[in-house]
Parts: structure tokens; C-alpha cells; sequence
């Protein structure tokens, strides 16, 4: 009943005028860059996030919110008739949705997609709701070494991502937290890294790297391949976007079945959209009576990955919203911007501001069925969109990320900054180098930072301080494993490879 | 050289450099006076061993020979495209403050997307130019009541 009050009053929140506008106004603009490939949610969130300054802080949220699954469910549209995804996690939205539109069934496709997204987003919400308050209010009990373990967790977990790329994840994340280290240390009042400098005293803002990391850098690995870059020409006349009964049916149980996994993919830190989409789609595929159908236009592969991926994205938002600590780029982003606002994420934002929180909860409700809303109708008029040149596109970016840091600090440091990053976020990318776990690490860096000196503090100096808990330890141990889970894997199905060769055959 | 082979060499000058400087740094006046210094010595020591291990098995594999690396390709018109932009950045951001961001934004972007999309589509680069710098000084200044010099 508790929790039900609040989340009336969140909705009370969510559905002021100047927050539905902001909804209806990020879900198209998020649905418009998620659709253009190189922009990703993380991108575009960055991209658009000195346009909330002025905003009150659950405005501000609720748009970026908006904008987060416009983005997801944009970067479907591009995968289904372009067969281009706009970022990783459409990715799987292409194996199946594009031979549907290759059939002539691309209004299927696109209505397949809404629908599964909605059921996705609106299930995973509501399990959002369950959750949440039970997670803030455990966490109440975390003090400064818990916080430092917690944070361990995350950057742990999102370096280890892949097991060929573990130690540069880890290189990358320290790269990230030096870069947190610039500036005045404001339990000191050391300057740090700051070179003279007073523009750097106050620090590399984390959206500076955002921007340079994500956005520009991006804009130059597009650049290499801008000669062969002609935008495809795009359908977008469409008859009546919607589904048989016959192809519901195919698709509500791979809808219900892959989205409590793509919502528990979404809480675990490191793991993201592409990964809990791909699982859906080899999870559906590995069950299906007719696996041969998969990759030539099965609903069943459409679905799955749909209702994963929007299931992912709301899971991804609990660790920020009830911890403070991001899990993945684009809630890195967000977390930011929440800081930016002068609100601190985790536990104490439900007890002093629930305003904001349940408002940005009751938001994800409306904002799934304004996303469906806009994108089932308006889809032929949003896809022209993909008609638009790269060559046009990528410098309005980067003139866009150069205005949007300034509004930051009003600093033209930010500039030259702006572009260092986005040429080592480019070679970064050109030597397999993970991005997410730098960006992560710059923006938890000064936290991570201040609660291992408040716990060490405590201790007297003693490093055991982080041992006397079970909390700290479940967490130390849960990121001793994120990091060794890749070569357990990787050991196992060696073994099982191994067994498998020494069966002897009658 | 292996491209590994090569991150890992750079995280190794990026740790000693970036320890050195944190053993440069000043003491803290006030409670225990390494106290600013510990994390940013840590976090450069790690680096150092991180880039050394990576190192390491890099040489350990190209020893075995292990070829299991794609070697990333830069062409000559993609490093001249990203040079010509970055070389726009940094200009722009010499003179953004002393021309103002209406002629300084309409050079960077005129730059850029005569670079990007060619001389020859100057009606259509021009267009653009003047209505994204325009529009967008209009939103930021007139809307969101942002200052812009």
C-alpha cells in the first residue's frame, strides 16, 4: 500500500504539463537519434543533456528517461528496414525484422516491435516499483567502505564484460578514475594534475568525457567510412501498422518469457541491451519448435529481443536510482546529470526527494505508452529521418557536443579537452579498448575516491576496514568473480569440449 | 608491433608518468599529509602493472606465435578527415570567445561541413551553416536563456 501511495503521487509528478511535454518531447527526439547509427542512447543522452539545466530536477530526469528508451526503441526502427542498427542492442531487432520488411511485412515488423517493447517496458516498470524500495532502504545500511565496494562491483563487472578484453576494461577504468583525480581535492584543498591551470581546478566534468568519449569520438570512426557512407533509401510509406491475432499469439510467450531476463540482465552492472536482446534471441531460438525459421523472418526473433531489450533498460535504471551507482554508459550519463542537478542518487533520494523519484518511476508508465503512441502512427514520418546524409549529419554533432560542453562551465578549456578526449576515445576504439568502463569510472571516480578516504578514516588507515562486513565482503567477492567468471567459462567449456572428445564412440 | 603489445606500452608511460607527477604533488596542510596523494599513486602504480601484464602476455603469445590480432587500419583520407576536424575544434576554440559564438560557430561549421560534404555542395553547406548557427543561438539564448558570447 506504501509503495502504491507513492507511486500516485508519482504519477500526480509525471503528468504535470511541463513534464508530459518533456516526455512526448524525449521520446520523439530519443526515437530520432537512436535511430541514427553511431548515436546511441549514451550518445544522445549526452548530446541532449545541457538542454535540461534549466530544468527543475524531475523534469530533467523524466526527459532524459525519455529520451533513454526513445533511443532503445529508435535504434529498432533503423535495424527493421534498414537492416543498420542504431546501436548494439537493436542488433538482434535485425535478424529477424528486416527479412520481415524484406517480405513486405515491415508494418508487422514495426508494430511486432512497439508491442513488445511496451509489454517489456511496462512489466520490467512494474517490477521496477517492487523493488525499488526494498533496495534503498537496504542500502540505507551502507556506509563509506560498503559504497567503495559497491563501486568496486560495478567497474569490476563492466570491465569484465568480455574476457579478451579484460585487462584493457581494467586499464580503461583506471584511465577513467585519473581522469577523476584532476582538479582540487576538496578534502584537502590539494590541487591536483592541474598543471596551473585555474579552468582545471575545478576538474574534468564527467559530461565533457561523455561527450568526447562517446560523441566525438564517434563521429571520427564514422568519418573513415564517410565516402561509402550514402544514406539508404528508406520506406516510409507504410498501410496500417499493427499484428494478426495469429502473429500475437506467436509472439506474446517470447514477450512474457524474455522479459524477466532481459530486466535482471538490466540490474547487473556491465551487462547492457546487446547482451540481454542476443540472449533473448538465442534463448527463443534454442526453445522454438521451428529453430530454421530464425534469421528469415520468425516473429518469434522480433519479439524476444524487443521486450528483452526495454526490460534491460528500466532493470538498468535500479542500481542508479537506489544505490547512486551506474551499471552501465547511458546510466552513467543519467547519474551525472542527477549530480549535475544537485541531487545525490541512492538510497536517501527516495527518503528526501520522493518526488523525484516516483515521479521519474510513474514517468516510465507513461513514457512507454507515449513511445509506442509516437513511434506505431508517426513511424513513417520519423524513419525519413534515415534519409538524412551522414556527411550533413556528423558536423551538426559535433558543433552540437562543442555547444552543449560549453553551456557546462562556460569554460573554451572544455573545448580542447573536448577534443583530446574524442581522439583517445577514437584510438581507444581503433585498439578494442572498452569506452563504458572509463566512462563509468569518471563519473563514480570522486565518490569512489572520497569513500575510500572516509572509510580508511574510520580505521585509522587500516585496509581492513573493508573486510568487517558481509556486506563488503559479498560485494568484494561478487566482483572477484565478475572478474574471473570469463575464464571459468572459458575453462569449463573447454573441459566439457575436452569430455565431449574423450566419450569413445561404439 | 601488436596492437596490445602497443596499448599495453602506453598504459605503462601513461602510470609512470602520472605517478611521478602524484609523487610531485603537494602534501595536504591540514590531518594526515599524503592523504590527497594515496589513491592517485595507487591508481598509477596499478596502471604500470596492468600495462606490464598485458605486456607480458602479449610477448608470451607473439613468442608461441600466436597470431590472434587484427592490426586496426588507418587510411590516408580518414586521418586527414579527423586531423582537418580536430585542427577545426582547436581553432574553433581559439576563437570562440573573441569573435563571439554567431561568426565563430558559422567559420567552424562552414569548415567542417565543407570538409565533410565538399566545396562542390557549397548552396547546401551554406544553407545549413546559417540555419543550425542561427537556430541554435536562438535556442540556447532566446529559450533555455542561456548566455553565449
Amino acid at each position: 500500500m506504501e509503495v502504491l501511495g507513492y507511486l500516485a503521487q508519482g504519477f500526480l509528478v509525471a503528468m504535470t504539463p511541463v513534464n508530459l511535454v518533456w516526455m512526448v518531447a524525449g521520446s520523439a527526439l530519443g526515437t530520432v537519434l537512436g535511430m541514427l547509427p553511431g548515436l546511441g542512447p549514451s550518445t544522445g543522452i549526452a548530446l541532449l543533456l545541457p538542454l535540461t539545466f534549466g530544468m527543475r530536477p524531475e523534469t530533467a530526469l523524466i526527459a532524459m528517461c525519455a529520451i533513454y528508451y526513445g533511443a532503445m526503441f529508435g535504434g529498432s526502427r533503423s535495424s527493421i528496414l534498414l537492416n543498420v542498427p542504431g546501436d548494439g542492442a537493436a542488433v538482434a531487432s535485425a535478424f529477424d525484422g528486416y527479412p520481415m520488411a524484406c517480405k513486405g511485412q515491415a508494418e508487422a515488423a514495426l508494430a511486432i516491435s512497439a508491442i513488445a517493447y511496451f509489454i517489456g517496458g511496462l512489466l520490467s516498470t512494474i517490477a521496477f516499483v517492487l523493488v525499488a524500495l526494498p533496495v534503498a532502504r537496504f542500502a540505507l545500511r551502507f556506509g563509506p567502505p560498503e559504497y567503495f565496494c559497491l563501486m568496486i562491483f560495478a567497474l569490476a563487472a563492466t570491465a569484465a564484460i568480455s574476457k579478451e578484453a579484460l585487462l584493457k576494461g581494467i586499464i580503461s577504468l583506471v584511465f577513467g578514475l585519473m581522469l577523476s583525480t584532476v582538479g582540487l581535492d576538496f578534502q584537502s584543498g590539494v590541487p591536483r594534475f592541474t598543471f596551473g591551470s585555474q579552468e582545471l581546478q575545478m576538474g574534468i566534468d564527467f559530461v565533457v568525457v561523455i561527450i568526447g568519449i562517446y560523441g566525438i569520438s564517434e563521429v571520427f570512426v564514422n568519418l573513415e567510412h564517410i565516402a561509402d557512407n550514402v544514406a539508404k533509401p528508406v520506406q516510409s510509406k507504410f498501410g496500417r501498422i499493427w499484428i494478426t491475432m495469429e502473429q500475437w499469439k506467436k509472439s506474446i510467450g517470447p514477450i512474457l518469457r524474455q522479459t524477466p531476463i532481459g530486466f535482471l540482465i538490466g540490474v547487473l552492472p556491465g551487462a547492457g541491451g546487446t547482451i540481454a536482446a542476443l540472449m533473448a534471441y538465442n534463448n527463443e531460438k534454442q526453445i522454438s519448435k521451428h529453430p530454421e525459421e530464425f534469421g528469415k523472418g520468425a516473429i518469434e526473433g522480433l519479439a524476444a529481443p524487443e521486450a528483452a531489450n526495454n526490460a534491460c533498460s528500466v532493470g538498468a535504471l535500479i542500481p542508479m536510482m537506489t544505490l547512486g551507482v551506474p551499471g552501465s554508459g547511458t546510466t552513467a550519463v543519467m547519474l551525472g546529470a542527477l549530480l549535475i542537478l544537485g541531487l545525490q542518487p541512492g538510497p536517501l533520494l527516495f527518503e528526501q526527494h520522493p518526488d523525484v523519484a516516483w515521479g521519474i518511476i510513474a514517468s516510465m508508465f507513461l513514457g512507454n505508452v507515449v513511445c509506442a503512441l509516437i513511434n506505431i502512427p508517426l513511424a513513417g514520418a520519423l524513419v525519413r529521418v534515415l534519409s538524412v546524409p551522414p556527411k550533413l549529419l556528423y558536423p551538426l554533432v559535433v558543433v552540437l557536443a562543442f555547444l552543449g560542453v560549453y553551456t557546462i562551465n562556460f569554460s573554451v578549456m572544455d573545448f580542447y579537452l573536448l577534443t583530446i578526449l574524442g581522439l583517445v576515445g577514437y584510438l581507444m576504439k581503433k585498439f578494442k579498448v572498452p569506452t563504458a568502463p572509463l566512462i563509468l569510472a569518471s563519473v563514480v571516480g570522486a565518490s569512489m575516491e572520497s569513500s575510500f578516504r572516509q572509510s580508511l578514516m574510520l580505521s585509522n588507515g587500516s585496509l581492513a576496514v573493508f573486510f568487517r562486513s558481509w556486506i563488503c565482503l559479498v560485494l568484494l567477492l561478487a566482483a572477484a568473480v565478475s572478474v574471473a567468471w570469463p575464464f571459468i567459462s572459458d575453462w569449463r567449456s573447454k573441459r566439457n569440449q575436452g569430455e565431449a572428445v574423450d566419450v569413445p564412440v561404439d | 608491433m601488436r596492437p596490445n603489445l602497443l596499448v599495453g606500452v602506453v598504459s605503462v608511460l601513461i602510470g609512470a608518468t602520472y605517478t611521478a607527477q602524484a609523487f610531485m604533488l603537494p602534501k595536504a596542510m591540514v590531518g594526515n599529509p599524503w592523504a590527497p596523494l594515496y589513491f592517485p599513486i595507487g591508481l598509477g602504480l596499478l596502471m604500470i602493472a596492468l600495462g606490464t601484464l598485458l605486456i607480458v602476455l602479449e610477448v608470451r603469445k607473439a613468442v608461441k606465435g600466436v597470431d590472434d590480432y587484427k592490426r586496426p587500419k588507418f587510411t590516408a583520407s580518414s586521418i586527414k578527415l579527423i586531423a582537418g576536424t580536430s585542427a577545426a575544434c582547436v581553432t574553433y576554440a581559439l576563437i570562440f570567445e573573441d569573435l563571439g559564438f554567431i561568426p565563430s560557430s558559422l567559420l567552424f561549421l562552414g569548415s567542417l561541413l565543407s570538409m565533410i560534404n565538399g566545396l562542390k555542395a557549397w548552396k547546401i553547406n551554406g544553407v545549413i551553416t546559417l540555419g543550425f548557427t542561427f537556430g541554435a543561438w536562438f535556442t540556447f539564448v532566446k529559450i533555455f536563456q542561456i548566455n553565449l558570447p
